[in-house]
């Protein structure tokens, strides 16, 4: 593979350019960091004036951030004027680089795609190597609106007078896709809408239940759908008008009755197939073929010494003495004339079938016969398709049979019923369309009623009153774990680490601190209780490694954010991220103070546990 | 011509004639080979060619001269994308720099944005990048004037620390509050910044009569990047807080550049008392330009006209581009296939 362009090469052709800054947008986060990396080894450094403005503004922003302070990578930011941004980093670490961006303080930022969507700042220019993006393990193009997102942070505003995208070639690029990211028209917005559990317990808890109709009614989802059933509906009208030249003739629904009649039809002809499996010929010399009969071939004759059936293909085959003495098997099917003399032997039950001195008499007798023998006429094959026989077994069903439209219809039939399906599918999609949300919604409180957090009239039951308050996805889970007492007389440190587990859905792999038994075996009463939910909503991940981690946070308030950063190798970016959203499911537990006052001061201790150190920082 | 300059002559030959040379000169080129192997193919045998080698460039110099003393009317090359020479890398940086700085004027659209709330509910769908802070600023001063709250809420905790500072620069600490699933700064301040998920929450609580946020001096909420209604886990929050809104605060959607915003505009239309007034344009405040940054540092525009194409169907690649990323690709097959 040719090198892509090397990162510090790069930066030195735009800056030559007076490109900068700019904004390098790469595949992953190791990308971002090995770039930045590169230039360790380079001997030019920014000048010490713009070093100065790097330092003092980190300087301002450390007393806001403090963990900017000892950052590692400080020292590099503020001698190269390059920096990598990513989900791995700290949010006060990205603020800094933000803002040091802003203040074009920088002359370059490694950054991956995610963000392009999560932060607002520009350069003059940005760079493009990849033109797809990794999505749940799968790589997939940029769409038009992600690109127009990243060539959007190009150009600022009173700065530049005008702003650049750039594309330099890597194994990941499609030049295609990136002429159509820049110059195409950015995707629709789709609704997305999905009836949780939540929605409906806070739906019925503000409306009575005739209302849920109508407020659903309002969503986009709704609104896209209604516009979808127009258009089918549109089409049905006409698909409606074409039906009409099918009109009602012997019957009322000719369509329908033929198309039972076509079935009917269908089956018994195969079922008579499968019986008459010889053709007519072979049916009609069948009582013949008996032992001593002469029977001629294309070739030779033979007296037949046996009749029977095939093996594998069920034909029928006859064993024959050729002149000449030989005994061989034939089918039927190949036997040109059936000779109107037969031989009286002693058949054997056995291969050769006769004795062996019967044997050379019938040897003797075929070949003393005479050259022309006549022949045995065979009854004519019958012409019958099997017809007459279905109108008399389909007769007492159908009227098919005799009716005089027959004929029209067996003209008409397949043209119609493509419009009748048609017709009758577009007719279940738009009822589908028009009342699907509805019919969700219904089987989302089915099952909150069967579970007893609705009664049979769906009004919310106690349970459903704190349950309602509970927000998050897995909701249903959390309110399950607490009716079941799972969580009764737990620690702190315990319940944040059952959170986490419960929030984190990344999939990045790490290796963790070990867990303690207590919290091992709530995981394991988390699962099976998931499990046992699964019907009604997926399981979570349950990563029991991530749960080790906020244990140990919450659990014992001596230990640092370096500390913890290195009993992981998860990124300081991840841990935050798991641990913030740990904090928003335990300010949801916290919320049930009225009814569960000890669970919810539990939370309320967690979330005092967590919000130290760094993640005190931000609000 | 010494060594060094036919090597240099050669680079400047166009691939096309590179293999045509070099098949004349040492027999058929391995089919993937690419430029730099075919001129060092050349030279290997150039002792004994030179002047083979000598006369093709020549002849591929004066078509050059011959094709460059053509000239080309404005006018068609106006008509079609095709025609014309393309654009060369000097009008491509052209510009570059710092504008004049000009007294800040609201283009046309965010004037109009900021009056159509006073008439109903707004959407703005615009390139990132154009200013859309400008109209939730000045939306925001409108309804401080008349005593309102304001909500603003954005997807992500980061913006809404973003915005925080931003609107705390604009009007004042003391009148701007945070709110997040655990903590409140300043919860009585007339702007609130929040996540959508928090005021979805909001909502909720209001609608089952537990009045949280002062709901009927809400006058104004905004939600940030409502391109986020399309999200597929996160979608739907966007849409219940549309749907929830009470109907007496106006709504101020602002979003990036989405395919479809007049379907969302006939859609708050249809479900809110006001009808809803839609802003979108194209045109990005700083002009852009593409361009190719081979990795040997040379620098070529992406397309043959300086300007981005309007459409993909006009976007042509620019001839350098072109042959210098197919170059690259061959490169690539050349050394996946001797690696494999």
């Amino acid at each position: 593979m040719p090198p892509s362009i090397h990162p510090v090469h790069l930066i030195t052709v735009l800056r030559q350019k007076s490109l900068t800054p700019v904004i390098v947008f790469l595949t992953s986060r190791r990308s971002c960091d090995e770039a930045f990396q590169a230039f360790e080894s380079t001997t030019e450094t920014l000048p010490q004036a713009r070093q100065d403005v790097i330092t003092n503004v980190l300087a301002e922003l450390t007393a806001a951030y403090p963990s900017i302070q000892d950052h590692p990578l400080r020292q590099m930011v503020t001698v190269h004027g390059v920096a990598a941004h990513h989900a791995g980093h700290l949010p006060s670490w990205k603020i800094a680089i933000e803002e040091l961006m802003r203040r074009g303080c920088l002359d370059a930022v490694f950054a991956t795609t995610t963000l392009a969507a999560g932060v607002d700042f520009p350069a003059r220019t940005v760079v493009l190597t990849q033109s797809g993006v990794r999505r749940d393990q799968d790589f997939s193009d940029l769409t038009v609106a992600e690109v127009s997102q990243i060539s959007g942070r190009a150009g600022r505003r009173s700065k530049d007078s005008v702003g650049f995208a750039l594309v330099t070639p890597s194994p990941y690029m499609d030049l295609g896709v990136l002429t159509r990211g820049l110059t195409g028209r950015p995707e629709p917005v789709d609704s997305q809408f999905i009836i949780s559990y939540p929605m409906v317990l806070n739906l019925l808890k503000a409306h009575p239940v005739d209302h849920i109709q109508s407020i659903l009614a309002k969503s986009f989802a709704q609104y896209q759908m209604n516009a979808q059933a127009a258009t089918l509906e549109h089409r049905i009208d006409k698909l409606q008008a074409k039906l009409e030249s099918y009109q009602p003739r012997e019957c009322s629904d000719w369509l329908t009755q033929w198309s039972a009649y076509d079935h009917a039809t269908r089956q018994a002809t195969q079922k008579l197939q499968a019986r008459r499996h010889h053709p007519p010929e072979v049916r009609a010399r069948l009582p013949f073929l008996t032992p001593g009969r002469v029977v001629a071939f294309s070739r030779f004759r033979g007296v037949v010494l046996r009749r029977y059936r095939s093996k594998g293909q069920h034909h029928e085959m006859v064993t024959v003495l050729r002149n000449g003495g030989t005994v061989a098997e034939c089918p039927v099917a190949d036997i040109t004339g059936v000779v109107d003399h037969a031989f009286d032997f002693a058949p054997a039950p056995a291969f050769p079938w006769a004795a062996p001195e019967a044997l050379s008499w019938l040897e003797q007798q075929l070949g003393e016969l005479p050259k022309q023998l006549p022949a045995i006429a065979l009854p004519p094959p019958a012409t019958d398709d099997g017809t007459g026989e279905l109108v008399k077994s389909l007769g007492d069903l159908f009227p098919c049979p005799t009716c005089p439209c027959r004929p029209t219809c067996a003209k008409e039939f397949k043209a119609g019923n493509t419009v009748k399906q048609e017709w009758l599918h577009h007719t279940r999609t738009v009822q589908s369309l028009r009342t699907g949300l509805w019919h969700k919604f219904q089987e989302r409180a089915d099952t909150l009623h069967d579970l007893g957090y609705l009664d049979p009239t769906y009004k919310l039951t106690d349970d459903g009153e704190w349950a309602r308050l509970i927000r998050i996805d897995f909701s249903l889970l959390i309110t399950e774990m607490i009716r079941a007492h799972a969580f009764d007389a737990i620690t702190p440190g315990a319940l944040a680490g059952i959170m986490a587990c419960i929030s984190y859905e990344n999939d990045r792999p790490g290796s963790f601190p070990r867990i303690s038994p207590a919290m091992a075996g709530l995981i394991a009463t988390t699962r099976r209780m998931a499990t046992s939910l699964a019907p009604h909503d997926d399981p979570p991940l349950l990563r029991a490694d991530v749960g080790g981690l906020a244990e140990r946070w919450v659990g014992d308030t001596t230990v640092t954010w370096p500390q913890l950063c290195r009993s992981t190798s998860m990124a300081e970016g991840d841990i935050y991220r798991l641990l913030s959203r740990t904090l928003e499911y335990l300010s949801q537990v916290h919320q049930l103070r009225a009814t569960h006052p000890d669970l919810a001061s539990i939370a309320a201790e967690a979330l005092s546990r967590i919000r130290r150190g760094v993640l005190e920082e931000l609000p | 011509m010494t060594r060094d300059e036919l090597e240099r002559a050669l680079a400047e030959l166009p691939f096309r004639l590179l293999r045509r040379l070099a098949r004349t000169i040492a027999g058929p080129p391995a089919m993937r080979m690419g430029k730099r192997r075919i001129i060092h193919t050349i030279m290997a045998a150039a002792e004994t060619n030179q002047a083979r080698i000598e006369a093709a460039i020549r002849t591929h110099q004066a078509e050059q001269h011959a094709i460059a003393a053509v000239p080309s009317t404005p006018a068609e090359a106006a008509a079609d994308p095709k025609a014309g020479k393309p654009a060369d890398l000097g009008s491509f940086l052209e510009g570059i720099g710092v504008p004049e700085p000009r007294p800040f004027v609201p283009d046309d659209w965010q004037v109009e944005a900021v009056d159509a709330l006073e008439r109903g509910d707004v959407i703005v769908s615009v390139p990132t990048g154009s200013g859309k802070t400008y109209v939730a600023v000045e939306a925001t001063r409108r309804a401080m004037r008349e005593e309102r709250t304001i909500v603003y809420t954005s997807p992500l905790k980061a913006l809404s620390n973003t915005k925080f500072t931003e609107f705390s620069k604009v009007f004042g600490p003391e009148s701007v509050g945070i709110i997040t699933g655990d903590r409140r700064d300043n919860p009585n301040a007339p702007i609130l910044i929040m996540t959508t998920e928090i005021l979805r929450n909001l909502l909720y609580d209001a609608a089952g009569g537990e009045i949280d946020v002062r709901l009927d001096t809400l006058g104004l909420v905004i939600l940030d990047e409502s391109q986020f209604l399309g999200d597929p886990e996160r979608g739907v929050v966007w849409e219940e807080t549309i749907i929830f809104c009470p109907s007496q605060a106006r709504m101020l959607l602002l979003s990036a550049s989405i395919g479809n915003p007049q379907e969302l505009a006939a859609w708050l239309t249809s479900i809110r008392p006001n009808p809803c007034h839609l802003i979108r344009h194209q045109r990005r405040s700083v002009p852009l330009r593409a361009g190719y940054l081979h990795p040997n540092g040379k620098l070529t525009p992406l397309f043959r006209t300086v300007a981005m194409p309007p459409s993909p169907s006009q976007a042509i690649l620019h001839p350098e581009a072109k042959r210098l990323f197919t170059m690259y690709e061959e490169d690539a097959s050349y050394g996946s296939r001797r690696s494999g």
